[in-house]
């Protein structure tokens, strides 16, 4: 009784050490056998992350593409606002010069108007004087010729001047005048002259009224920007 | 007799059969528990020929040095030293001690029942 109690639990000690070997070697058997399985797995799980970071880039490259389109295109939208806005500057530069906002200097002409200097005492002297319709005469005359800039004894003349007759004296935007009264235009001096000069046109007609009238052809003449002189 | 062969034979055959998973981190425990199994084995057999063999102390032995060295190993991971490796040298060479002696006992033996038979 006694040895076979002994031999039951030396039989269990040898269960569980046959056991333990035997898992142990199979175990190890079987994490021989995994590496490969392991390098297998891995390569495929590489492979498909490639691939996967291939695509990704492929995308991003497309994206990348699309980026730099939309660049050229807006830096082509911005050549074309700039040309365009180039083109304004010059049409503002322009519309400045009539409008009179700016100074102009160039050739031109200057036409001087003045009073008789001889009156016969049995006419009226009203007839004698330069008055502001001849001024007005000679300004349209010059505007239609392509005057850039038309300015009176150095006062610069908008599309908004008035121009009156206050007694002796002319009123060009409030601001009195008398005579001689001498009219500044930038442009073509050639084109002025013949135009006054025609037949039976403004000088004619000036002279006529009996005004003094002198045209001289300059090279260089500076206007002054046209500035508001009444409130 | 045999009845211990049968538990050896059907404990291999269950190591073989089962298809248990332990997770890598616990293969130390199990070679710490193999060696411990196999130094109380020889061990045992060594007081076996010695005739100081106790049973009592041949199977506390060999439970408390498998829980003893699986203890030892999970300190030195909890710790970060590896412990396992003092429990793998120590039974090792208690294991070569044992082999070493039962090698000897039994050449021993050998002679002295080759000189009773020459006698």
């Amino acid at each position: 009784m006694k040895v076979r109690g002994k031999h039951a639990i030396y039989s269990l000690i040898l269960l569980v050490t046959g056991f333990m070997i035997a898992f142990s070697y199979q175990y190890t058997k079987e994490e021989r056998k995994q590496p490969t399985n392991d390098q297998w797995k891995r390569e495929d799980q590489l492979r498909s992350s490639i691939l996967s970071i291939q695509r990704e880039n492929r995308n991003l490259q497309r994206e990348l593409e699309a980026a730099q389109k939309k660049v050229s295109e807006m830096e082509e939208e911005i050549a074309d606002k700039e040309k365009r806005s180039f083109n304004f500057v010059e049409e503002i530069k322009k519309l400045r010069k009539v409008v009179g906002q700016v100074a102009v200097e160039g050739q031109g002409i200057s036409v001087s108007l003045e009073d008789s200097s001889y009156i016969p005492d049995t006419e009226n002297p009203n007839d004698y004087i330069v008055h502001e319709e001849h001024i007005r005469m000679v300004i349209h005359e010059l505007y239609v010729t392509g005057a850039e800039a038309v300015a009176i004894n150095g006062q610069r003349i908008s599309n908004t001047t008035h121009i009156d007759c206050v007694g002796p004296v002319v009123s060009v935007d409030g601001v009195k005048h008398p005579a001689p009264f001498v009219i500044t235009a930038i442009g073509d001096p050639e084109v002025f002259s013949n135009s006054l000069n025609l037949t039976g046109n403004i000088t004619d007609q000036l002279v006529n009224d009996g005004v003094q009238v002198r045209i001289q052809k300059e090279t260089s003449i500076e206007i002054p920007p046209f500035i508001a002189k009444e409130g | 007799m045999w009845l211990p062969v049968l538990g050896l034979l059907i404990g291999l055959l269950l190591g073989f059969m089962s298809d248990l998973r332990i997770p890598p981190e616990y293969t130390s425990y199990l070679s710490i528990a193999v060696l411990a199994a196999l130094d109380t084995l020889f061990g045992g057999i060594r007081a076996q020929l010695q005739k100081t063999f106790d049973d009592r102390v041949f199977v506390s032995g060999f439970f408390f040095n498998i829980l003893l060295a699986a203890g030892l190993a999970f300190l030195g991971v909890h710790l970060g030293v590896d412990l396992y490796l003092a429990a793998i040298f120590a039974f090792g060479v208690r294991l070569f001690n044992n082999i070493a002696v039962i090698r000897r006992l039994l050449l021993t033996k050998g002679s002295e029942n080759q000189q009773a038979e020459r006698n």
